[in-house]
């Protein structure tokens, strides 16, 4: 298990725990997706992974090692992470951006190795970003601007990648591919990802791993069958929820509106 | 794409000295007693010497320009922000009240520049004291302290002012608010001046990588491996250290900390690690290049510009023509959110 969190417990305020006992484990190769309402705590789990905020008490370990005692470029070598709306300077080309990922590992004054030259070029080439190199990023169509901030995820070489809902600026065709390609990069690189989203049926159709979190605390986790079951949805977002089941793909839900 | 080897660090920093060589040894040529090159020595040395001082000062006012930028995500962001000019105008006026008074005692013993830096650091530090939280800076609090402490002291400025008008003496109140280069400088200050700032220029070369994801979200920054908290810290205070040390020499100058970061992003990119040693070249020569055209101009116009009138008179209206781009591009609202 790359990461392993164990009874996390965190708060802003002493009497409203915003999560309670949350344990997840992540394996390489795998694909997690936290879904859950607004307020359920995904957020919070993601930046407690993420050594953002500190757990109230609960552990969280990367490679076996206790958070708190990584040095924060280490973490950057192990963990990417991708926020909902990424933030780039006016004017900062593509280059620049994916070099950018190769921060965790830049001696002082920036100098770079020929190998961090060749995980940016190789990042480029994988996402076919080659010929936008030196393109502002704000010229970009908003598939390709998710694609560079994949790149300068994936230019950290992380074992693990986590998400805070990808799919919020792209259309259907870009939201699949986005899915698409991750599950890729977790077959082919062995990468681990754990993603927050809203989007049930693209997480069921991507994920080998829902964990549906309600009210600071994990009410279902497991496989698309298992957690995409209507009482438990409608229990936990407050609406009548629906389920079509379909043969050798996972089922579908939507809400029930006469 | 070029590789930033420690090759490319040797050219960049190569490159910007010849830039400013250039530049500098172009003011050489003018004098208020006319143009070609010094005749002897000794008139080399007078046109040297403040092409040398404006050099270092536009090189620390760009180099702020650039770690401030970047930190506080905003394009606007100029070294006086943060109350440093402000800081070192009011103290440097103050200290004409008579040693009796106000300060007593340090006026006689503390020159003027001196008094001029405690100026602007205090300014600087009740910013930092005000905006920070448990250690923590965020931008916008400081860039919103930053500006109520500039207007506080120039209140102040006014109100001393008011109540005591012999204070200003030659030149009026309004030549501590316009910077010049000086020609009577001490030269240990000098040379103590260009020390401080030579170092704070390495350290921050060496923060630069850091320093090119400062304009990302926070999380974003913290998961590439940087410690924000501490970058913010170490590039806000090397930065208003930099500007302190100048304006205490030359009074504030403006817009040169604001123009020449961007005048060096359209030459480089974002790319800190060659912004800032262009940014402080192109800071240098410019600088320089205003004065002698202020010092040219006496006979023009019959009297000694102060440069920052030239400064502003050139760089108000990039400044205008920035906010005009700005207008027209949510990018940086978008990198700042």
């Amino acid at each position: 298990m790359i990461l392993r969190a164990q009874n996390l417990r965190f708060a802003y305020r002493a009497d409203r725990p915003v999560l309670a006992d949350v344990s997840l484990a992540l394996a390489s190769g795998r694909i997690a997706v936290l879904l859950g309402p607004n307020g359920a705590g995904k957020s919070t789990l993601l930046k407690l992974l993420l050594g953002h905020l500190t757990a109230a008490s609960g552990t969280v370990e990367w490679d076996d090692r206790p958070i708190a005692r990584m040095k924060p470029a280490e973490l950057a070598r192990i963990v990417a992470y991708l926020p909902q709306s990424p933030g780039f300077e006016a004017g900062q080309t593509v280059a620049e951006l994916l070099r950018a990922g190769r921060t965790p590992y830049l001696a002082a004054f920036g100098i770079e190795s020929a190998r961090d030259a060749q995980v940016v070029r190789d990042t480029a080439e994988l996402l076919q970003l080659g010929d936008l190199m030196d393109t502002p990023v704000e010229e970009l169509s908003g598939g390709q601007r998710q694609r560079v901030f994949l790149g300068r995820a994936l230019a950290q070489e992380p074992r693990a990648f986590l998400l805070d809902e990808p799919n919020t600026f792209l259309d259907l065709r870009h939201q699949a591919r986005l899915w698409d390609l991750l599950r890729r990069l977790a077959r082919e690189r062995n990468l681990a990802i754990l993603a927050a989203s809203h989007d049930l049926n693209l997480s069921a159709a991507f994920a080998d791993e829902l964990v549906l979190l309600h009210e600071g605390r994990i009410a279902a986790t497991g496989s698309a069958d298992e957690v995409l079951r209507p009482e438990l949805l409608s229990r936990v977002y407050g609406i009548a929820m629906e389920r079509v089941d379909r043969p050798g793909k996972p089922p579908v839900v939507f809400p029930d509106i006469d | 794409m070029t590789r930033f080897s420690a090759r490319q660090l040797v050219l960049t920093l190569a490159a910007a000295l010849a830039l400013w060589g250039v530049l500098a040894a172009a003011c050489l040529f003018a004098g208020s007693s006319g143009f070609g090159w010094p005749r002897d020595r000794y008139l080399l040395r007078v046109r040297a010497e403040p092409v040398l001082l404006a050099s270092l000062i536009g090189a620390a006012l760009a180099v702020a320009g650039v770690a401030y930028q970047a930190i506080l995500k905003n394009p606007l962001a100029d070294p006086y922000l943060l109350g440093v000019s402000s800081g070192a105008s009011l103290a440097a006026y103050l200290w004409r009240l008579p040693a009796a008074g106000l300060f007593a005692g340090l006026g006689a013993i503390w020159s003027q520049q001196a008094f001029a830096l405690a100026g602007a650091l205090a300014a600087v530090g009740v910013v930092f004291t005000l905006a920070s939280r448990r250690g923590r800076i965020e931008p916008v609090t400081l860039l919103l302290v930053g500006v109520i402490v500039n207007a506080v002291n120039g209140s102040i400025f006014l109100f001393v002012n008011a109540i005591r008008p012999e204070l200003a003496q030659d030149g009026g109140a309004i030549a501590f608010l316009v910077g010049r280069i000086p020609t009577n400088v001490d030269g240990r200050q000098v040379s103590v001046a260009a020390c401080v700032c030579g170092v704070l220029f390495i350290l921050l070369l060496a923060i630069a990588p850091q320093l090119n994801v400062a304009g990302l979200s926070e999380a974003e920054a913290r998961s590439l491996g940087v410690r924000i908290g501490r970058l913010r810290w170490t590039a806000l205070v090397s930065a208003s250290l930099m500007t302190a040390v100048a304006v205490a020499v030359t009074g504030p100058i403006g817009f040169v900390g604001l123009v020449c970061p961007h005048l060096a992003r359209r030459i480089v990119g974002h790319d800190a690690r060659r912004l800032l040693p262009l940014s402080a070249a192109i800071g240098a020569g410019l600088l320089a290049l205003a004065d002698t055209l202020s010092r040219t101009m006496i006979r023009a116009v019959d009297t000694w510009l102060p440069v920052g009138v030239l400064t502003g008179l050139l760089g108000g209206p990039f400044f205008l023509y920035l906010l005009y781009r700005q207008r027209n591009s949510q990018a940086w609202g978008e990198a700042a959110t």
